[in-house]
């Protein structure tokens, strides 16, 4: 078999050559950051901005095992790792964040179900539609003051930010999954004696469903970017909080850490939800 | 445009003592076994601001109870239309339908539909596709709380597997879903699974048109078949002249209407019939025999009144010219 050149569309690396490619950006990145690391260290050994490997675990360490700043707790010094863990700074903030964030996630359920309908009811899409249309161009973070104004600084306020800003989004791509469901499904499940609710919820929503999920997950970053700018302009706690708080003290070292754990728990959530929908939906992945 | 009025013998199988005696109780006898019945029912399309296109204009239709009915037609000559009538799918722009001896209104359970793509629910396992209709049926959302949903679950499910070797699949099919089948086996599901339903009507929208030719031949065996054994009224839509011709007992020939060609629909039946290496003569015969009616409607005339079929057919083989050996190949199916 000839040797096909990288370039070419037709050629595929083995197994074990793919996991090694996909593996070199992370090195290259890994390297460039120790490499200006060293380099920034070499010329003050103090130095924040890039900090060092050694002050990078000295970071996490606190981040992980000591409370924050603004709490009154102090561990005793034979305190467990576990009851350091679960009085730590990043325990609290991603607590406080983390339950904004699957409040928010819950609150989107309650459109998606609207989305069936005005995607299946030609009356509920007449209402509807348009609404969410516009609604989807008027810029969340442009509502922040209203918000604020109307649920306070609070949670609610970033929860709001984060529904207003997702749901409309989700409810169009919904609408136009629960469209894409073929005409001849809907007719057979009425000449199956289907009602309205069996064609709606037990034809159309299960068909649609990996899709829903396909899309929340698309959706998680902007759901996290909307937190964060909520918790950023005004909060008392959670991992945005947090990083802007630590932005002030040049806090890198706390700063990265966060950064990675953030993309570590969207990562997680988003192969939760990767598996559950093969698990759940095997038909789907055909 | 497709126009015309088509009504099948009224009077045949029975002794005429005089017009309108013969009328009188074939219309008594038809009505009660009318299974379908289609009144002048026309179709049209806005087309910008004051433009209309016409589909369908006054057709009429009775068909009895039992009758296997092809809908034969070239693309967009409205037989789709008709059948999304039939279903309840679309509404006609004047006339009314009625199915089962009521006015079609919607698309409800008094029909048995499949389609030719999307037969099946891909989220359900064939089982799951089968019982679907009947336990639906049955219970909705909260009678499944009921302890008697599960005894029905029970017959229903050794239903649906008879029906399931009645279509000669396997019972470990029955845990697959639909992607894992052949498309002659997802076919032969949506068969069994409109026939779960007991439906008197079954009708059925080029469900064999996505097959290959030898699958499309069994399955057009194993239809013919299952409607001998139960004799539902079928209306089948097709475009391919020799599955109509295995299949109906009466076949309706729809046609456009053709500017060129005052005859236009005679020109299409011809061509419709040549179709597939069938010609009318000598051994085509034989298939044309099993064919109780056949009618083509086109430009607001009938061009072949009940009694004709067999003139009609014979005149349309010999316009075309067709008057070769019949060639009857497997996908043209034999009837047995």
């Amino acid at each position: 078999m000839t040797n096909l050149s990288p370039f070419d569309i037709q050629a595929r690396p083995n197994r074990l050559l793919a996991q090694a490619l996909s593996c070199v950006l992370f090195v290259v990145c890994i390297g460039l950051y120790m490499h200006t690391s060293v380099a920034r260290h070499r010329e003050n050994a103090e130095d924040r901005v890039v900090p060092s490997g050694h002050q990078l675990v000295a970071g996490i360490r606190s981040a992980v095992l000591e409370p924050a700043e603004e709490d009154d707790y102090i561990p005793a010094d034979n305190a467990s790792t576990w009851e350091r863990l679960r009085h730590s700074m990043i325990w609290k903030d991603t607590a406080s964040s983390g339950g904004r964030f699957f409040i928010s996630l819950a609150l989107l359920i309650p459109f998606v179900v609207l989305a069936v309908h005005i995607g299946l009811f030609p009356w509920f899409g007449a209402g509807f539609l348009r609404f969410f249309l516009f609604f989807d161009k008027i810029v969340a973070l442009s509502l922040l003051p209203i918000l604020f104004i109307a649920f306070g600084i609070d949670q609610w306020s970033k929860i709001a930010l984060i529904v207003i800003g997702v749901a409309p989004t989700m409810i169009l791509d919904v609408t136009q999954m629960v469209k894409a469901v073929p005409q001849e499904q809907i007719v057979k499940a009425f000449t199956l004696d289907a009602n309205n609710f069996d064609v709606a919820y037990r034809v159309v929503f299960r068909q649609v469903l990996p899709q829903v999920i396909n899309s929340l997950r698309l959706n998680l970053k902007p759901m996290m970017l909307f937190l964060f700018a909520g918790e950023m302009i005004a909060a008392s706690d959670g991992l945005a909080y947090r990083i802007a708080i630590m932005r002030r003290h040049m806090g890198m070292d706390v700063i990265l850490p966060y950064v990675l754990w953030v993309a570590l728990l969207l990562f997680l959530i988003d192969f939760s939800l990767r598996m559950i929908n093969r698990r759940l939906h095997p038909w789907f992945q055909a | 445009m497709v126009s015309g009025l088509s009504t099948p013998e009224m009077t045949a199988g029975l002794p005429v003592f005089g017009e309108q005696a013969a009328r009188a109780v074939s219309k008594t006898q038809v009505q009660a076994a009318k299974s379908i019945s289609v009144e002048d029912v026309s179709v049209s399309y806005a087309l910008g601001r004051a433009a209309r296109r016409s589909v369908l204009e006054n057709i009429s239709l009775e068909i009895e109870e039992g009758e296997f009915v092809v809908l034969l037609g070239e693309t967009g000559c409205g037989k789709s239309t008709l059948l999304r009538m039939l279903l309840g799918q679309e509404r006609p722009t004047a006339g009314q339908i009625s199915v089962a001896g009521s006015r079609v209104e919607r698309v409800d359970a008094r029909s048995g539909y499949v389609p030719q793509r999307y037969s099946l629910f891909p989220d359900r396992t064939v089982l799951d596709n089968l019982m679907m209709g009947p336990l639906t049926s049955k219970f909705h959302i909260l009678g499944r709380l009921r302890p008697s949903y599960w005894e029905a679950r029970r017959a229903v499910k050794a239903e649906a597997f008879r029906q399931l070797a009645h279509m000669g699949l396997q019972a470990s099919d029955a845990g697959k879903y639909p992607y894992q089948l052949s498309g002659g086996m997802q076919q032969r599901v949506a068969i069994a699974q409109a026939l779960m339903m007991k439906n008197r009507v079954l009708l059925m929208d080029e469900a064999f048109s996505a097959l290959d030719p030898s699958t499309r031949s069994s399955l057009q065996r194993l239809l013919r078949s299952v409607w001998s054994e139960t004799r539902p009224t079928v209306v089948f839509v097709t475009h391919n002249t020799a599955e109509a011709l295995f299949l109906g007992t009466r076949l309706i020939v729809l046609a456009r209407e053709s500017k060129d060609d005052a005859f236009g629909s005679r020109v299409t039946l011809d061509m419709k019939l040549a179709e597939g290496g069938m010609t009318l003569r000598s051994h085509g015969q034989q298939f044309l025999d099993l064919v109780e009616h056949i009618e083509a409607v086109s430009c607001g005339q009938r061009l072949t009144a009940p009694g004709e079929r067999r003139t009609a057919l014979h005149a349309c083989g010999e316009e075309s010219g067709g008057v070769g050996p019949v060639r009857v190949s497997p996908e043209d199916g034999v009837r047995q």
